[in-house]
């Protein structure tokens, strides 16, 4: 039972780095590739405010992030006016850069021995994990509804036009470069909220969990699900973590020797998906979803109309 | 709102493209570039929008007592302070329907912050009634979806720079493209604005009818200079602009 | 003294990466992406070297033929079978490199799951010490050396001065206008995929050859060599060369003067600082 409140707070911890990586690519249309490298600014700053400073978990938490956030808004300073290609390889060279530093800096960090331990809140309690990870649910929950709001919001539709045509968006009048760097700053410093969140889940911190597998298995999940779909992350990482980690590797019964070879054979699985998505089916599982909003009525004469929910097909 | 060149050079290699020595665009209400092949057309627009660097010579926005040298600007900024140009090629935003896009234009980027994520309603009463006065205009094949062909989506983006209300609209070539009824709508709603003293409009075209029909002055461009400039009668009649253009 | 030892150690240690950095190059100046599956060029040809060296018994020098061969035509393969289908698909640039990271994950763990994790050896062949100006190198090291430079010059001669370089510059500026004046893209690319699968393959068997040969070297080294060709920029093999040069040299600094680790933030720092202030602004 642990195992599998583990496993699922794991995959919550998942879902709400795919949804904020929807937000970042499939709506605004950055492509981070330092997913991990945010995530691990939340993860390993809550680490050494709580263990090396003693503060407690939830200031820890919101510092680390608001590190994540103006790093960031720093980085968005400096390449998010280049190339989808540029912002890629300089947001994977920051998260290599971060994991370095986590690495050469032991005396803060603890290097390569590790950073421990940092324990849920309410640890007397027997059911400290079952409680956290209702309240990482409720976290998730709340990015989702807010990343629902954000689809049907003007800046929303802003952040739209700017991912198709950023040229014609600031010829209009709209401050791309302002807006682009906000939202990506605001969303980087939730994935450092999340990070901070995953230390007490991991316990004890190493580098290794700064590789770029994570940064990886998200974007898989998130382009299997739909990058463009609001409830794409959920689907993704359910069809990815959910059926690899938790129902296969737990449930399916495979002999000792076979089972080393499992995770390899996940990782080759998710090869396989991603190239399928991208050739035959680039939207991914769940497609395209457009913004619902009221419609207003359009005046008939002597008539009465009713506001309409209006979800525009194409 | 008036846009002034002066001095203003292009060159590429040592070959002058454009040399103007002042010109003022917006000080006439519904005004006209024209001029032949070659002459620079689409180099003064490049200019004009900091789509191209000049060589030399400055170009300043003059609006509301204030004057902004126009080069140091952001395409934003320029917007915001009030010049809007049209796309000679097709440009638009495949993922927004014809509303929503011109719902965006029409939005003020001001209420497009993080607080519009909790509006009751993304798009107020006003916005809509503009958008739909648009729409309703013209005769788009599917009014509540996408723009469908070339020439709709040439269309949009003109209706999209008119809903965003600027106070001096560059309308490069919107004849291209577009069906001659289409075109005259367009043209008779942009000089309801002019005359009603919302906007002024600068209009760059080869249709000479459609220039003389509804420009009240006429800027004439050859070989990278204004040589001649006036009201279309002047313009019709003056004998350089005959032998330059119309080879007579 | 250092710099000479930075140059002469970095020049050693680069001489993989120069390889790599060059087949890398081509792909990306040919069809416009970054393809991260060239990772498994480079560990495949260590695995093919380890197939020659080891289960056949080929000598190392000898071996490296067949296995830099076999790795040019796996990079065909993945061409014809993937990534041209999904070109012609319209595939943008950000979503090609997604779909070159699903590649290179299906080519490493395909591989994992065939032959295991574990890091192999293959048998170098017998070493000898020398010594250049008070410097040591292996006897290995300068034939590797050497090795890049004949085919940095040959891949050099081939794009400035043979018809298939024409060719592919003609493509990579303008395919329209190429195909027009009669270039058949299909060939030259299947010949410019091939030409980077064997850069990329020997890079890999020299790497494996200096240390070991595992699943994940050449996804190792991608990220370095990804740097290498943006800071050279697009459709520079001259500047691919020269950047890769500079890496392993201003890494060899770097360690000789201070931790290892460093080299690496400074590069990926400098590396962040080129994609700022190079290229064109989008608004």
């Amino acid at each position: 039972m642990d195992y599998l409140i583990f496993s699922i707070s794991l995959m919550l911890v998942y879902i709400g780095l795919a949804q904020l990586l929807h937000i970042q690519f499939g709506l605004a249309g950055i492509p981070n590739f330092g997913v991990v490298g945010f995530w691990g600014l939340g993860l390993y700053g809550t680490g050494v405010l709580y263990v090396k400073l003693a503060l407690p978990l939830l200031p820890s938490i919101v510092m680390a992030s608001l590190l994540a956030a103006v790093v960031a808004y720093v980085v968005a300073h400096l390449v998010l006016q280049r190339s989808g290609q540029a912002i890629l390889a300089a947001t994977l060279a920051l998260a290599a850069i971060i994991s370095t530093l986590v690495v050469s800096e032991k005396d803060i960090t603890g290097g390569v021995q590790g950073l421990g331990t940092i324990r849920f809140p309410f640890s007397d309690l027997d059911q400290s994990n079952l409680i956290f990870m209702i309240m990482l649910l409720v976290v998730v929950c709340t990015l989702l509804w807010i990343s629902g709001k954000l689809r049907d919001s003007r800046l929303g539709r802003q952040l739209v036009a700017i991912r198709d045509n950023e040229e014609l968006a600031a010829s209009l009048g709209k401050d791309t470069a302002a807006s682009k760097r906000w939202v990506f700053a605001i969303t980087c410093g939730l994935m450092g909220v999340l990070g901070g969140m995953s230390a007490p889940l991991h316990q004890f911190l190493v580098p290794y969990q700064l590789a770029p597998s994570l940064t990886f298995a998200v974007w898989i999940a998130l382009v299997l699900g739909g990058k463009g779909h609001n409830l794409g992350a959920i689907v993704g990482v359910f069809v990815t973590f959910g059926l690899f980690d938790i129902l296969i590797e737990t449930y399916a019964p495979v002999p000792a020797e076979q089972a080393i070879l499992l995770p390899n054979f996940k990782l080759f699985c998710y090869g396989v998906l991603l190239v399928m998505i991208i050739m035959f089916r680039p939207l991914g599982i769940l497609g395209v979803d457009k913004p619902r909003v009221r419609a207003v009525p359009k005046p008939v004469p002597g008539g009465h109309s009713k506001p309409s929910v209006e979800e525009v097909e194409p | 709102m008036k846009l002034e060149a002066t001095n203003l050079t292009k060159a590429y290699h040592a070959h002058e493209v454009v040399n103007i020595e002042k010109v003022t665009f917006g000080a006439g209400g519904l005004e006209g570039l024209i001029g032949p092949n070659g002459a620079g057309k689409s180099t003064l627009m490049g200019l004009l929008t900091r789509r191209i660097a000049p060589t030399s010579g400055t170009i300043n926005l003059h609006s509301d007592d204030k004057t902004h040298a126009l080069n140091p600007l952001r395409s934003h900024q320029v917007a915001r302070i009030g010049l809007i140009k049209t796309n000679q090629r097709i440009q638009g935003f495949d993922s927004l329907t014809i509303r929503d896009s011109l719902r965006l234009a029409a939005t003020p980027p001001r209420s497009e912050g993080f607080t519009s994520l909790f509006s009751r309603q993304r798009d107020s009463e006003e916005i809509e009634e503009k958008v739909s006065r648009l729409v309703e205009a013209f005769p788009f094949t599917d009014r509540n979806g996408y723009a469908m062909s070339g020439g709709e989506k040439k269309l949009l983006d003109i209706l999209r720079c008119l809903i965003s209300e600027p106070k001096l609209l560059l309308m490069d070539e919107p004849t291209a493209g577009l069906p001659e009824d289409i075109t005259r709508s367009v043209m008779d709603m942009v000089r309801e604005r002019v005359l009603a003293g919302h906007m002024r409009v600068v209009v760059v075209e080869h249709d000479l009818p459609l220039i003389w029909e509804y420009c009240d002055y006429v800027h004439f461009l050859s070989e990278g200079a204004i040589l001649f400039e006036g009201a279309p009668e002047e313009v019709k009649a003056n004998r350089v602009v005959a032998e330059k253009y119309m080879g007579v | 003294m250092l710099l000479l030892d930075a140059i002469f150690i970095g020049l050693l240690e680069a001489s993989p990466l120069i390889l790599a950095a060059m087949g890398f190059t081509l792909i990306y100046y040919l069809n416009g992406f970054m393809n991260i599956a060239f990772a498994e060029s480079i560990t495949y040809g260590a695995y093919f070297a380890i197939l020659f060296n080891i289960v056949l018994g080929t000598h190392f020098y000898i071996a490296i033929i067949p296995s830099m061969l076999m790795s040019g035509a796996l990079s065909v393969v993945v061409y014809l079978a993937i990534f041209r289908p999904a070109l012609n698909r319209g595939v943008g640039p950000t979503e090609m490199i997604i779909l070159s990271v699903g590649v290179s994950f299906m080519l490493r763990y395909g591989l994992i799951l065939l032959v295991g994790p574990e890091n192999m050896f293959l048998n170098e062949p017998s070493i000898k010490y020398l010594q250049f100006f008070g410097m040591g190198a292996t006897n290995l090291q300068l034939i590797a050396l050497a090795l890049v430079l004949l085919a940095a010059g040959t891949l050099y001669w081939m794009i400035y001065n043979t018809g298939l370089g024409e060719q592919m510059r003609g493509l990579a500026n303008n395919r329209d206008l190429a195909m027009a004046s009669g270039i058949n893209p299909h060939r030259t690319s299947v010949a410019i995929w091939f030409i980077a699968g064997c850069a990329g393959g020997l890079s890999g068997v020299f790497t494996g050859v200096f240390a070991q040969v595992a699943p994940y070297m050449g996804w190792n080294v991608i990220l370095i060599t990804m740097l290498v060709t943006i800071v050279a920029g697009v459709g520079s093999v001259r500047g691919a060369v020269v950047a890769a040069v500079a890496a392993g040299i201003l890494s060899a600094f770097i360690t000789l003067v201070t931790k290892p680790l460093y080299a690496e933030v400074v590069l990926l720092t400098a590396f962040i600082g080129v994609l700022t202030f190079r290229g064109a602004r989008t608004a």
